[in-house]
């Protein structure tokens, strides 16, 4: 058993919600760009005076006391909220008709309980309905499209009896079935007004003159064409928040983390029974100077463990506190399929995903949050220019015999470079003294000059030589380098 | 039987039922190795360094340790394990592990940061770095799943490592052995003491001259040589021939092939 309410012209409806004023005025909803508008819906006062759907700005704007407005999406979406919020209260498995604006279709099934029986549940919907602002049909029927067409052809309620479909049908004009423009006229060249004299023609002579399209008038005339309902369910994502609000304002971080563990605890359940795992966490702190806190904690994989999602919350929370003593708490999590890994005897060695979350987030704690991650090279002309990502270790392969390389000299960089005296015989540097220490200059080989982003306020050019330097019985190769905008020499590093 | 195995076996069925077997020395596998990628120098070590142990390496500047490091980091990232290293200087480069041969994706970088007033001496930088490094290493090692961790002290000096209390390197070694990872220490003197299970040190390398009218490329054919402390994985048996406790290897720089 369906019920279907139908609000007839609804986006004149949700206009005339958001701006009363116009309920007693003629006026018409345009939409379309600039200066290609064209009337997309008028009140019934509108098209008594002459306005009609797919007229012009120019067309309308000829009718003095008609009142032009643009058409406003959001006034129609929250019109549709209130109708859903009625529609959810009277039946758990609803579906919006897409056909017609606003318009649901209820599953009444078993209801009975709730309700004494199909018309008076029909009629406390109106009330309902009419008590938020709307007027709407309500039709009743056990035939999903008998119902539809009934609401969007009788006004006020109508109760089919289960079985007399057809008959309900019969009077109704044969645009309720939703016919096309060329079946519209080929029906009408035949004579055919009604659904009733659509259900007295024999099926399969209406199949043979307008193919299998005449199969499904044929039935929707008579009532019997079946539907399977898709009942509309709650988004699962919106549905991923907790909230609470505490008794007194609390600064200590330590004490929050037994209220958000039971959150988190009572999101993962949620995820869980849907075999997802929990991607993102958005922490919302309401602080007692009336402004929100938000910190962002993102896994790298999604994750079902309580407690490492917690600690990672808590590791984020101490590295980026409130300023505020915190009244009210919101998580609102993403969910993501659970990661799934194929282990094996024979892999190497890998740290494991979620000890590895809460180590990295230890880490930056410690460290700070560009200092921990892995090395990549960067194309830059500029040497050792490099840049940190973050640590994802891709899944370890099977070992295989690590092919030796030939061992190259290591470099190792002074971050920043270190400004050092260098005195000159000729060109050429011949000492230089670095950490308190005389070094001798044994071999020396340079300049190479290095310069880069001169078309930019970012140049920098410096000569390089590399020295092999002696101060006792301790040598060292180096590399200095002279920064002839500064005038001063540095020490770059030193070769190991 | 003589009369001290008698005693033994008395001994210890006295204490079996609290501990068991507790004259008979510890039966000690050979632990797993992995090659440097070095071949004179997995040679001399009989096949790499330990896995689950304390490696130490020690040696002035510019005697080859980050080079060492460097190769025995890539040799491990190429068999597709992930490793770390705790840069206490941030002194890594790159472009030079890159050169190794270490796939960067499977290394986690840490670079210690001196925090609070920029006046502080060298001296308080380099001591707060090395307290970060310790807590890093110690976080490394409890949460396990790396199968080397480099601590490269390389440039702190030798008196501000040896402050580092014996309690952590006896520490490191049993959380090295239990998350079996091969943790290396690069320094520029011996600090692990007895803690650390092969201890090498780093001779003064032999430079070829690179100015000598131009035709020897820059740093070609360097040679370090390395030279082997203390090996306690060494098999119990006695060897026909001594070991060699020595090896030295070549190491050209990037540039060099591009004559």
């Amino acid at each position: 058993m369906y019920a279907v309410l139908h609000p007839p012209n609804f986006s004149t409806q949700a206009a005339a919600k958001s701006q009363p004023e116009l309920r007693r005025l003629p006026f018409a909803l345009l939409d379309g760009e600039a200066p290609f508008e064209r009337v997309y819906a008028a009140n019934k006062a509108a098209r008594l005076l002459g306005v009609e759907i797919g007229m012009t700005r120019l067309q309308v704007e000829s009718f003095a006391e008609v009142v032009i407005r643009p058409r406003a999406i959001d006034d129609e979406t929250s019109a549709q909220l209130s109708l859903h919020e009625i529609a959810c209260q009277f039946s758990p498995r609803i579906e919006y008709v897409d056909r017609y604006s606003g318009t649901y279709a209820l599953d009444i099934q078993g209801m009975g309980r709730l309700f004494a029986d199909s018309a008076q549940l029909a009629n406390k919907l109106r009330h309902r309905i009419m008590a938020a602002g709307f007027v709407a049909n309500v039709a009743v029927a056990s035939n999903f499209h008998t119902a539809v067409c009934l609401a969007c052809a009788h006004q006020g309620v109508s109760v089919t009896p289960s079985g007399e479909e057809a008959a309900a049908m019969a009077g109704l004009p044969l645009h309720v079935l939703g016919l096309e423009p060329e079946q519209e006229a080929t029906f009408s060249m035949w004579g055919i007004r009604t659904c009733g004299e659509l259900a007295a023609r024999e099926e399969k002579s209406l199949i043979a003159r307008i193919g299998q399209p005449g199969r499904r008038l044929h039935a929707l005339a008579r009532g019997t064409w079946s539907h399977l309902m898709l009942p509309m369910e709650p988004s699962f994502e919106a549905g991923l928040v907790e909230h609470i609000e505490l008794d007194f304002p609390v600064e200590i971080l330590e004490s929050l983390l037994f209220v958000l563990s039971r959150m988190t605890d009572a999101l993962l359940v949620r995820a869980k029974e849907k075999a997802r795992a929990i991607a993102l966490l958005r922490v919302v702190l309401l602080l007692d100077d009336k402004t929100r806190y938000e910190r962002i904690v993102r896994p790298a994989l999604p994750l079902q463990d309580t407690p490492t999602l917690l600690k990672l919350m808590q590791l984020d929370l101490e590295m980026h506190p409130p300023q505020a003593a915190i009244v009210g708490l919101e998580l609102h999590a993403q969910s993501a399929p659970p990661h799934r890994a194929q282990h094996g005897l024979f892999l190497p060695q890998a740290p494991e995903p979620g000890r590895l979350e809460i180590l990295l987030a230890r880490l930056r704690k410690l460290l700070g949050e560009e200092r921990v991650g892995s090395p990549e090279l960067t194309d830059d002309h500029r040497p050792n220019a490099f840049r940190v990502v973050p640590f994802q270790p891709p899944v370890p392969l099977p070992a295989k015999g690590a092919l030796g390389k030939e061992a190259l000299t290591a470099f190792r960089v002074c971050r920043p470079p270190q400004g050092i005296t260098v005195m000159l015989q000729g060109d050429s540097p011949f000492r230089v003294f670095y950490e308190g220490q005389r070094y001798s200059v044994l071999e020396v080989a340079g300049p190479w000059r290095v310069n880069g982003q001169w078309w930019s306020k970012d140049k920098w050019s410096r000569d390089e030589w590399d020295v092999r330097l002696c101060a006792d019985s301790l040598e060292r190769v180096s590399r200095i380098a002279f920064d002839p905008r500064t005038q001063r020499w540095y020490m770059q590093g030193t070769y190991d | 039987m003589g009369s001290a195995a008698i005693l033994r076996v008395e001994v210890e069925r006295g204490l079996a039922d609290r501990v068991p077997a507790a004259l008979t020395p510890k039966i000690r596998q050979a632990p797993e190795l992995f090659a440097t990628g070095l071949a004179d120098v997995d040679a001399m070590l009989n096949g790499g360094i330990p896995r689950g142990c304390i490696t130490e390496l020690s040696g002035n500047p510019s005697s080859g340790r980050t080079c060492f490091a460097l190769s025995a980091i890539g040799s491990i990232t190429r068999s597709g394990a992930a490793c770390a290293w705790i840069d206490v200087s941030d002194a890594l480069s790159p472009d030079s592990a890159a050169a190794a041969g270490i796939q960067l994706n499977r290394l986690l970088w840490l670079r210690m940061t001196s925090k609070g007033n920029a006046n502080h001496s060298t001296k308080e930088k380099s001591l707060s770095n090395l307290d970060q490094s310790i807590k890093a290493a110690d976080l490394l090692l409890q949460a396990g799943g790396f199968a080397a961790i480099v601590l490269d002290m390389s440039d702190v000096q030798a008196q501000h490592a040896s402050r580092i209390p014996l309690s952590h390197w006896y520490r490191f070694r049993l959380a090295a052995e239990l998350a079996r990872t091969a943790l290396i220490v690069l320094t520029q003197s011996s600090c692990t003491s007895s803690c650390a299970s092969l201890v090498l040190r780093c001779e003064s390398p032999i430079t070829e001259t690179f100015s000598r009218n131009g035709e020897t490329a820059l740093f070609s054919h360097r040679q370090y040589v390395l030279t082997r402390e203390r090996n306690r994985n060494e098999g119990p048996s006695v060897p026909f021939k001594k070991p060699s406790s020595r090896a030295e290897w070549d190491a050209n720089t990037a540039w060099c092939g591009v004559r």
